[in-house]
């Protein structure tokens, strides 16, 4: 709380100290020092840090394409999977990336239209790892068919041979859901990126700089009329994205929930994987601003109290998760369908007993320590639980996918899958590419909404300096 | 193949044109101008296997054929190149030919129709105008075609390891025919192989007047004829027992696997299925007993199995004798030095000699029964048959002779014909070679460099002949010990004859040129034995004179021999049953031989006991070199690519190892390595040990080609001897320590109780005939009706109120009703046809596994093969396959059912489900149904996302992870980002011609030439799976429409055609047709109680049915269950007896509970 209005505003009630709020913005930073907070980062000199991880990344980007390059080149062959495993590690990597995307459009549009403040410092930054990720997991599907060359067959476009796609294949249905959520994540992210844009436009040194973010700042001034626009237009794409933050996963999971495969053919699919996906995004988000908000000293910025509170959503949707797992197997033995069962039983018990086990520990175990606040505040717990969210939520997809399709209907045609190392290069090479991506951003981006941020802290309002309930 | 047009030759007669006046001269510039002209036409002129090449081959073997079955009258008997420019007669561009041939075995032959591609045979079936044949043929038979094509068979004549002339190795043969004929053949000795053919008798015979000193040797490493020297022996006179397994009411094998590994397997099956059609509850039904070590596909088959060791098959088959006979005193002489083992229940050979005995106290009741019975009706199977098999010592094939006499099968199910002298042993040729009196050693087929038994030392003691000349398909092992090689024609390029096992006469006539130039047996015999006429073609119709006279009916030589290639058969020739006297001193005789000499110590861990077993894929290595063999799936342990060392449960347990360990078995001090495989149902201590691996490639030394190249661990020959050539007692097993990588395609053996084979024991069929219907989920729906599943046309037709609304609609429907509601009018269009919906039922009594269907629809389909790497990641590309589960075997508490499990088989295929999970799910439309009912795959479109594939229950897609066609198997995984083939960076050669291949240019151009032209040859990434062979459906209505013309009559008549697995079915078991077609055998079929489909539940309602099996079980027998192990695990696992109608819930309150089904998985006995 500004303290030292207290002092010098004497009628100020006194609030107990256990019910105060933390203010969004730490220690009264000013409009202009949050400003050269946030653009320092995209202007001054490339750190070394930034370049010890930029380099790696780039090479890992380019394992990542000489694997495709082999693939297309060669054949799936080159990956581990076959019959009955069909899908494998291909589609569980769409599928977790996919899933990672979900947190950045969830925070700017659902939190927007909830008045979630607290969304402002964390939003661009989430937005962004969401674009990115969604751009690795589209890189998936794309190279998982046996003939990329034709893979624009999916698009309804006039061709010569007069054949529309099938309209009733998930994965058709996958096409326009992520391409409408790529698309729609980008313009939401953009159009919050334009009044940032021109703060670094104004603040630019070379001609080369004022020239690229005068381009991209659409020519904005400030004046109340942009305001007025841009925040009716903020307003409408955020409600236009908190459908699609539902419906992306939602069908993404049709892709198993509509076939009849004994393990996917499950109605509980499209909320749980929503809630699924809320929870790998938020995991992800963890991952990556808590390193980050040291490394830039954004810690007035992005305060634990942000961590903790992304901590609580971490709790509640890997609490739902962890339900979703539990009624799985209930409706398994109580549906009375033979097959349904054994499909979890050897989920659980099977072959890939490790992956369920690494799944349960990672998903529905690690977030219950968010239940106490010394957890939720420590950066470094948070951080560790962080990523075993992110390898849990990865063996959920493995689970989900490869343990239903080992082990059908036939048992003649059951079968072990087992990674080859085109497999697990392309993956981790999508890492790099999406830490590629997120290096340059921070590099040359603004990472923090800056004209947001310095919305919501307390000088901001002229009404309540001191801050009040709407600040929080 | 793309058709490529034949080159037109000039005309012969007709006004001739000049182009100019240098063509007029004919001067040496023009032809040169001319053929610049065409610069790759002429540089093709060179190359031996062009397509070019090819179409000159193709001309020949027009001359050669003449019309075959398809087409009207009959062959040209000419043997000269034509060219295309003059038409053949009857030939139509593009439209296959069919000739008449048969592909000679050891003693016998399968007779077939083979079909040819603009002169090039593409694919084998049987011949079903043979009087003892079905049309289905063995697996073997089926994969031939691809060996004609194999680019490692020998290709060259060779001299001393260089490559010459054919005209040198023609004079050579010359020279020894006038050297020999100064000596009368003094030092002259042949090895040949076992054949049934009358013209080589015939050659032989002459070459004997001719040569009288010379010396003739047959030697098969497994030899199948046993049974011929045990009949001999009884009858006093050259004779050979013919089965009719069809007439055979109850038949016991003595380790005879009739079904797999004899010979004339597909005969067998068909008359063991013939005895096994139960059409209603209450047909007769044939029982088989089987005695056996290794387990088999026959023992698969069996209602009762005894396991023993190899060896003590003696004792069975003496106890069975004195239960029989018990007043033979030579029977129990036997008994007494061959006591049943321990492990044998003496109940069990008890009941089975009452059941035989039964059935010979039945057999005139019955005979007399069939003989006065309505004719309509197949004749009752009556008596019982016993058989030996190959691995047994002679006196268990004197016993199972002589009780087939005491039981009065002899004249009944044992027919005796006459045979001719058999040739000499090759441990007498090993006496001449040592004894240095072999001048000339001529080889014709035989391999005894590698087949020999390992005491013989082959390779030196061949070694010891001046010249050694050998005929050879391959240049094997043999070929490196030879002085002279020839190659040898495939049985497509050659003329010959040969005689089916019942004694038909059938020709081998060929479809093509020889490929390389190769020769025959009989025209090798024939210049060496100097006649004038050489020519295979002269010699086998000479043979034929003689032979038509035999056959009065078949008339003078010129027509008898035209209607003997039209039909593939001469009528008539077959052999008649002989009453040959019996000689029951001899029985004594063998009996008293084999008290003095022959010992079978019972195995123990100690002194395991190692049988030697001829593989059911590459028999005795012979077909080593074949990869859809190589790739076929063992019907048994499922493995592809590898021999292992089979085991059982309880000698794994004790010898410490487990499957894919790689052991070391050491016999009379020689050792081999090889990994091991616990295989349920092999009797303990034994190990079994398959021939015709472990072979190694050398192109100078010689050795087995590059497919087979380093396949399998271990060479049984090197531990093989002349003492111990099937059963080899006192082995030692050694664990090393290392495990070795084996590739099945089934990795799961239980069917976890799952009801996807149903069966019953025949008496709850006979009280349950509805019993298959009463399995899995549905039983318990109301969604899905528990009689059979309506198809969209039987519903049109005969209403919907016989099954409740669904709640989705069928596709078919719910497209129909969009329609009418749109008010489009769409009549015009046709969606659903009523005129033929195919349909395909698979009788799972009759079928037993024999893999015969599978090779048949590789061959049919140009399904690629894909290695063992492949294999082992489960993606291989059979779009048929045999799923064989073990039943008893996931109960790990009762070990004696992993001991002696039950075992089932199921052919599975795309089910065509009327309501495909494989169509809703591909996003671009690549799969989809067509009006006939169908589930298509429009290769073309699909971008191979494998949606399908995981959608599928059955799992029957098949996925082109790579180009499998066109890249070695070696190098599927090489990128032509970073490779190069000749030289030249490979995304270069694929950017200048993406058709570019790596492997080499003439090999690819033999490779291509057995494809069927009329199925397209996927490239990689897109989905492929069994189509119905809708080829053979869309030729078969194309001519029923030219047929019917303005009649309208263009449905298919039942029967016109069928699918290759199906053709290919030596048993009968596989039904394709024509579902409206009221008279159709499918339609029939349909209406079977115990017609079902697997995973009814699902509402996939494929059109690929199965009829339920039924087992036979006697139930005296100590053995006996009383409920079938798989239904006793299904009945474990889930709820309710399969026996019992299921009440639906709205009728439990007011129905009395279900009715009382046997006690739950009792069995009789402490078995």
């Amino acid at each position: 709380m500004a303290e030292h209005l207290i002092h010098t505003i004497p009628s100020m009630p006194r609030v107990p100290k256990e019910l105060e709020r933390q203010p969004l913005v730490l220690h009264q930073r000013g409009f202009a020092s949050i400003t050269d907070a946030v653009a320092g980062i995209a202007e001054g000199k490339t750190p070394k840090w930034w370049w010890a991880l930029f380099v790696p990344s780039v090479l890992l980007t380019g394992v990542c394409f000489a694997m495709i390059a082999y693939l297309i080149s060669t054949g799936v062959g080159v990956w581990g999977l076959m019959i009955p495993v069909a899908w494998a590690w291909d589609i569980t990597n769409f599928v977790f990336w996919i899933g990672i995307g979900h947190a950045g459009t969830l925070i700017s549009a659902i939190l927007f239209l909830l008045r979630q403040k607290w969304r402002t410092s964390i939003n661009r930054a989430a937005e962004a790892m969401t674009i990115f990720a969604v751009m690795c997991a589209g890189i998936f599907p794309l190279i998982h068919v046996g003939r990329v060359w034709f893979a624009w067959w999916l698009f309804p476009l006039p061709n010569s041979n007069s054949i529309w796609p099938q309209f009733r294949s998930p994965l058709l249905w996958d096409v326009f859901a992520v391409s409408t959520y790529f698309t729609v994540s980008l313009l939401f992210w953009y159009m919050g990126l334009i009044p940032d844009l021109a703060t670094l436009r104004d603040r630019a040194k070379t001609k080369i700089r004022q020239f690229c973010y005068g381009l991209f700042s659409l020519g904005w001034t400030g004046s109340n009329r942009h305001w007025s626009n841009y925040e009716k237009a903020y307003l409408l794409l955020a409600g236009l994205s908190t459908p699609l933050v539902l419906s992306v996963h939602s069908i993404v999971s049709f892709d198993f929930a509509v076939s009849q495969v004994p393990g996917w053919h499950t109605t509980i699919f499209p909320p749980y994987f929503v809630a699924g996906a809320i929870f790998s995004g938020f995991g992800m988000v963890l991952t990556l601003l808590i390193p980050l908000r040291s490394i830039c000293h954004l810690e007035d910025i992005i305060t634990t109290r942000h961590v903790e509170l992304m901590g609580k959503v971490v709790l509640a949707t890997g609490s739902i998760v962890g339900y979703a797992y539990g009624m799985e197997f209930f409706i398994a033995w109580y549906g009375g369908n033979p097959y349904e069962l054994y499909a979890f039983k050897n989920r659980a018990f099977g072959p890939y007993w490790w992956a369920y086990w690494t799944m349960v520990s990672c998903n529905v175990i690690c977030p219950q320590l968010f239940w106490f606040k010394k957890v939720r505040t420590s950066m470094v717990a948070v951080f560790i639980i962080s990523i075993f969210v992110n390898i849990g939520m990865w063996f959920e997809r493995f689970v989900i996918i490869v343990t239903s399709l080992h082990r059908d209907y036939l048992p003649a045609n059951w079968a072990y899958f087992s990674p080859t190392f085109v497999d697990i290069w392309t993956f981790i090479g999508t890492f790099g590419l999406f830490l590629t991506l997120f290096l340059l951003f921070l590099r040359f981006l603004p990472l923090i909404a800056i004209s947001e941020v310095k919305g919501v802290t307390p000088q901001a309002d002229a009404h309540s300096p001191l801050g009040g309930a709407k600040h929080h | 193949m793309k058709t490529i047009p034949p080159p037109c030759p000039e005309a012969e007669s007709g006004q001739k044109y000049w182009r100019s006046l240098d063509h007029l001269a004919d001067a040496p510039e023009f032809r040169q101008w001319l053929e610049r002209e065409f610069p790759d036409g002429a540089s093709e002129f060179s190359d031996p296997v062009s397509r070019r090449h090819f179409v000159k081959i193709m001309a020949a073997s027009f001359a050669l054929g003449g019309m075959g079955i398809m087409g009207t009258g009959c062959r040209r008997p000419e043997e000269k190149i034509l060219p295309f420019g003059k038409s053949q007669e009857q030939y139509i561009h593009g439209e296959p030919q069919f000739f008449a041939t048969a592909m000679p075995t050891r003693g016998s032959a399968v007779p077939l129709v083979a079909k040819a591609h603009d002169g090039r045979p593409v694919k084998v079936e049987g011949n079903s105008k043979h009087p003892d044949s079905n049309g289905g043929t063995d697996l073997l038979t089926q994969a031939s075609i691809l060996s004609l094509y194999d680019f490692d068979r020998a290709q060259r004549f060779v001299q001393n390891g260089n490559t010459v002339p054919k005209q040198a190795a023609l004079d050579f043969l010359d020279a020894e025919a006038k050297r020999f004929q100064a000596s009368r053949g003094d030092g002259l000795c042949f090895l040949m192989e076992q054949s049934s053919s009358p013209s080589r008798a015939r050659l032989q015979n002459f070459l004997s007047l001719k040569y009288p000193l010379a010396k003739w040797f047959t030697y098969e490493p497994v030899d199948l004829g046993l049974g011929r020297a045990a009949a001999s022996s009884l009858a006093g006179q050259n004779v050979s027992p013919h089965y009719r397994l069809n007439k055979a009411k109850v038949i016991l094998t003595l380790d005879c696997d009739f079904i797999g590994s004899e010979q004339d397997t597909q005969r067998h099956i068909h008359g063991f299925a013939s005895g096994r059609k139960v059409i209603k509850p209450t047909d007769p039904m044939n029982r088989l007993y089987s005695v056996e070590s290794l387990y088999s596909l026959t023992g698969m088959s069996a209602d009762h199995r005894l396991r023993v060791p190899a060896s003590q098959v003696v004792a069975v088959a003496a106890a069975l004798a004195a239960q029989i006979e018990p007043n033979n005193p030579s029977f129990r002489v036997l008994g007494q030095k061959f006591p049943l083992p321990a492990s044998v229940k003496p109940a069990w050979v008890a009941e089975c000699a009452k059941d035989l005995l039964q059935a010979k106290n039945e057999l005139a009741e019955c005979q007399k029964a069939n003989a006065d019975g309505p004719k309509e009706n197949p004749p009752k199977p009556c008596g019982s048959l016993i058989l030996a098999g190959y691995r047994q010592p002679a006196v268990v094939h004197v016993l199972a002779q002589a009780l087939n006499e005491a039981l009065g099968n002899v004249g009944t199910t044992v027919e005796i014909h006459p045979a001719g002298q058999p040739s000499d042993y090759l441990s007498n040729l090993r006496i001449a070679l040592d004894a240095g009196q072999v001048d000339t050693l001529v080889i014709l087929g035989a391999n005894p460099v590698l087949t020999a038994p390992v005491d013989f030392n082959w390779a030196e003691t061949q070694a010891k002949a001046k010249n050694v000349l050998r005929l050879g398909y391959y240049e094997d092992e043999t070929f490196g010990k030879s002085t002279w090689h020839l190659p040898s024609a495939h049985y497509l390029e050659s003329w010959g004859d040969a005689r089916t096992s019942d004694g038909t006469l059938v020709p081998v006539q060929p479809l093509i040129q020889p490929l390389f130039g190769g020769m025959t047996e009989i025209e090798v015999l024939a210049r060496i034995g100097g006649m004038d006429r050489t020519s295979a073609y002269d010699i086998v119709r000479d043979t034929f004179r003689e032979e038509v006279r035999k056959v009065p009916a078949a008339g003078d030589f010129d027509n008898a021999w035209k209607k003997f290639l039209h039909d593939g058969i001469l009528a008539g020739s077959a052999a008649r049953h002989v009453p040959a006297p019996f000689l029951p001193a001899q029985v004594s005789a063998a009996i008293n031989q084999a008290v003095a000499t022959l010992t079978a110590p019972l195995p123990t861990k100690e002194a395991l006991e190692v049988l030697f077993h001829r593989d059911l894929k590459l028999d005795d290595g012979r077909w080593a070199n074949n990869g859809w063999l190589q790739e076929l799936p063992d019907p048994i342990t499922k493995i592809t690519w590898d021999n292992v060392i089979t085991l059982s449960r309880l000698t794994a347990e004790e010898l410490g190892v487990q499957s894919k360990d790689v052991v070391e078995v050491e016999i009379g001090g020689q050792k081999i390595r090889g990994p091991v495989w616990v295989q349920p149902g092999q009797s303990d201590y034994t190990l079994g040990l398959a021939l015709g691996y472990g072979r190694r490639f050398s192109p100078k030394d010689g050795g087995v080609g590059r497919v087979a190249n380093n396949v399998g661990l271990y060479n049984a020959y090197a531990v093989r001897t002349s003492r111990a050539e099937y059963i080899a007692p006192g082995a030692k097993l050694r664990k090393t320590g290392e495990t070795y990588a084996i590739s099945t395609t089934q990795e799961h053996g239980s069917m976890e109780g799952r009801p996807i084979v149903r069966e019953a024991n025949k008496e709850q069929f006979e009280k349950h005939p509805g019993f298959a219907r009463n399995m899995d989920l549905d039983a318990h729906s109301d969604y899905i009706p528990k009689d059979k599943v309506q198809t969209p046309i039987e519903r049109a037709t005969q209403g919907a109120e016989k099954r409740p609304e669904m709640i989705y609609k069928n596709p078919y429907k719910a497209f129909e009703q969009t329609k009418s509601q749109a008010g489009v009018n769409l009549s015009h269009l046709q969606f659903v046809s009523d005129v033929n919906q195919w349909g395909m039922s698979v009788n799972l009594t009759m079928c037993v596994g024999c893999a015969a269907c599978v090779v048949a629809c590789q061959s049919e389909n140009n399904i690629p093969i894909v290695g063992k790497d492949q294999v082992a990641r489960n993606r291989e590309m059979h779009w048929m396959r045999i799923d064989r589960y073990y039943s008893g075997g996931a109960d790990k508490a009762q070990k004696e059912l992993i001991d002696d499990p039950q075992a089932v088989v199921q052919p599975m295929m795309c089910q065509h489900c009327e309501n495909a999970p494989c169509e809703s799910v591909c996003p671009v439309n690549a799969t989809v149904h067509d009006e006939e009912g169908l589930n298509v795959m429009a290769y073309n479109r699909c971008v191979g996302t494998r949606y399908c594939s995981n959608n599928c229950p059955y799992k029957v897609r098949r996925f082109n992870f790579f180009d499998y066609n066109k890249h070695p198997i070696n190098k599927l995984y090489q990128t032509p980002l970073t490779s190069t083939t000749d030289g030249e960076w490979n995304l270069k050669r694929w950017w200048k011609n993406p058709e570019a291949t790596d492997i080499p240019e003439q090999e690819f151009e033999l490779l291509k030439l057995v494809r069927n032209p009329e199925v397209s040859v996927r490239m990689r990434g897109v989905m492929e799976k069994c189509t119905f062979c809708v080829q053979r459906i869309e030729s078969a209505k194309i001519k029923q429409k030219v047929k019917a013309r303005a009649s309208g009559a263009v449905q298919v008549p039942d029967g016109t055609f069928e699918t290759a697995c199906q053709q290919a079915c030596p048993a009968d078991a596989i039904v394709f047709g024509n579902l409206l077609d009221p008279e159709s055998e499918i339609a029939r079929i349909r209406k079977e109680d115990r017609d079902y489909s697997v995973l009814n539940f699902l509402d996939t309602r494929p059109r690929v049915t199965y009829l339920a099996r039924i087992r036979n079980p006697n139930p005296k027998m100590p053995d006996y269950h009383e409920v079938a192990l798989n239904i006793k695990e299904y009945w474990d696992q889930q709820h309710g007896a399969p026996y019992a109608e299921h009440a639906h819930p709205a009728d439990t309150a007011q129905s009395a509970p279900a009715q009382a089904a046997p006690a739950r998985g009792e069995t009789k006995g402490a078995h």
